[in-house]
């Protein structure tokens, strides 16, 4: 393999706005508002690469633009500049709550999920018991996911995306799902998940012991400009002192 | 971009079908008739257009249930996607918030499960038809023709709509609003052609889209006469230019919307 084969997310100069065209109303408003857009700025000319097989860390304060990234990464929104290159890899991005339609039931949701993840119904099909052991749901996997807890729903998410896995995936505060007991199981899974070495992961977390523990590697956030991207340790270190001096 | 979009239809078909079959599940969720339901809704409204037919209107209208029936299932289809495709994209919030998929997909599914409505009406009609022993000729193929027709126009505006249902928080309530005149103009419980002084009628049909299908479907199936050619022919080259304007529009946009529905 070549050096750049083993690249697996290129992001160079990104930059994000959030336009303030919010929906607006033509009753209240006429069509004026659309050209008055406010631009926000929320991501600033970040830019990394991530090696196949790394695991990466993104910490920073609230509204500092980690889930934007994220976001962007994982293709829901595009660049307004720059570019996100994954080199060809397949990309899911685990948050609390996937997307779900309600009214149906799990099992079918599964289906949904795993078919817009790029899995063939066959493939799905193989992997669905483990899916439905590994969330614990039971029965309730036949019963719309408009009836389920909300643990059971992010429980049902993350077994998803931890079980239909692909080559990046994006975590979003995920690791606080559940009670107690599924908490450290997915914890362990995660680590499993982890230590495929192919496997190339972002992890976005306020908790710096999943931060230390886990990943290689930390990016910190601030206010969209890249502030410090290096070992965990050092970086967490850095943002903790950081945080601690803000109060 | 057409390549593209022919791409994307290949990779998320399977997708659609599956959440066809699940959005018509989801319809009928919970209700004790179940899959019943979907035969018994348009069976009961085709019996009150029958007593509204024959003992209100007495209208001296050959197979009039059926004309209004047709009228009323074509009107259904598109009517009822436009309504949807309006709030689409943030009825589907929770899925187009966490992974990519190309945003028309979200409303041909909606149009699939439109159709199939669509065509279990239809087989009412035909139903319909044996019962009153209408006689038939070749010219009812020119069925399928039509619905294509009828399909493209009603995915072209929806495709439109969806996309600035996104940014206009009432277009919905306007939406409505410029059904109900439509619906008027298309001729569901009357023919134009008869009813409205000439040179109207004759505008009306052609410059409406929906009146022109509604003509069109009643002419091959009751009346055994074939269709208006470059009427037809107008309407696919419009609805082919509509869609190809609404999924251009819908690839350059669509990365917004999640940051626009906030």
């Amino acid at each position: 393999m070549t050096e750049k084969n083993k690249i697996a997310i290129t992001v160079r100069n990104l930059d994000i706005y959030y336009k303030e065209i919010k929906r607006f109303s033509v009753a209240k408003s006429g069509f004026k508002n659309l050209t008055s857009a406010k631009n926000f700025h929320a991501i600033k000319n970040v830019s990394f690469e991530i090696p196949k097989g790394q695991i990466v860390g993104i910490c920073g304060k609230n509204g500092s633009g980690k889930s934007t990234i994220l976001r962007a990464i994982a293709g829901i929104f595009s660049p307004d500049n720059g570019i996100i290159d994954l080199h060809g890899n397949t990309v899911s991005l685990l948050s609390i709550g996937v997307g779900f339609q309600k009214k149906l039931s799990g099992y079918e949701n599964i289906f949904l999920s795993g078919l817009l993840l790029g899995y063939s119904e066959k493939q799905i099909l193989d992997r669905i018991d483990e899916i439905i052991e590994f969330s614990e749901l039971g029965d309730f996997i036949y019963k719309p996911v408009s009836t389920y807890s909300s643990g059971m729903y992010s429980k049902l998410a993350f077994s998803i995306t931890a079980i239909l896995e692909t080559d990046i995936i994006l975590i979003d505060e995920v690791l606080s799902v559940g009670d107690i007991r599924f908490k450290q199981k997915s914890y362990n899974k995660m680590k499993e998940l982890i230590s495929d070495e192919n496997r190339t992961v972002i992890i976005v977390s306020h908790s710096s012991k999943t931060l230390k523990t886990l990943c290689d590697r930390v990016l910190w956030l601030d206010d969209g400009v890249l502030k410090g991207d290096g070992k965990a340790e050092e970086i967490v270190k850095k943002y903790e002192a950081y945080m601690n001096s803000l109060d | 971009m057409i390549k593209q979009f022919i791409e994307d239809i290949k990779k998320y078909s399977k997708y659609i079908k599956y959440s066809t079959k699940a959005g018509l599940k989801a319809e009928i969720a919970g209700s004790y008739l179940n899959w019943l339901w979907l035969f018994v809704e348009p069976i009961c409204f085709m019996f009150i257009y029958i007593f509204v037919a024959v003992v209100v209107f007495k209208s001296n209208i050959e197979y009039f249930p059926i004309f209004v029936f047709i009228g009323l299932t074509v009107w259904n289809l598109f009517s009822k996607t436009l309504v949807s495709s309006v709030k689409l994209v943030i009825a589907n919030r929770d899925t187009v918030t966490k992974i990519y998929v190309p945003k028309f997909v979200l409303l041909l599914t909606r149009m699939c499960i439109n159709s199939v409505k669509f065509f279990i009406s239809f087989s009412l009609v035909i139903i319909c038809m044996i019962i009153y022993q209408v006689p038939i000729s070749l010219n009812v193929l020119y069925f399928f023709p039509i619905f294509i027709i009828l399909f493209i126009i009603t995915f072209g505006i929806s495709s439109l709509f969806m996309h600035f249902g996104v940014f206009i928080k009432d277009l919905s309530n306007i939406t409505t609003i410029a059904l109900r005149l439509l619906f008027y103009a298309s001729g569901v419980f009357f023919a134009i052609d008869t009813r409205v002084p000439a040179p109207y009628n004759e505008l009306l049909i052609k410059l409406n889209p929906i009146a022109s299908i509604i003509y069109e479907f009643r002419n091959v199936l009751l009346y055994q006469s074939s269709i208006n050619f470059s009427l037809m022919g107008i309407w696919l080259i419009i609805g082919l230019f509509l869609s190809y304007v609404g999924i251009k529009t819908i690839y350059k946009y669509e990365n917004t919307y999640v940051k626009v529905m906030k």
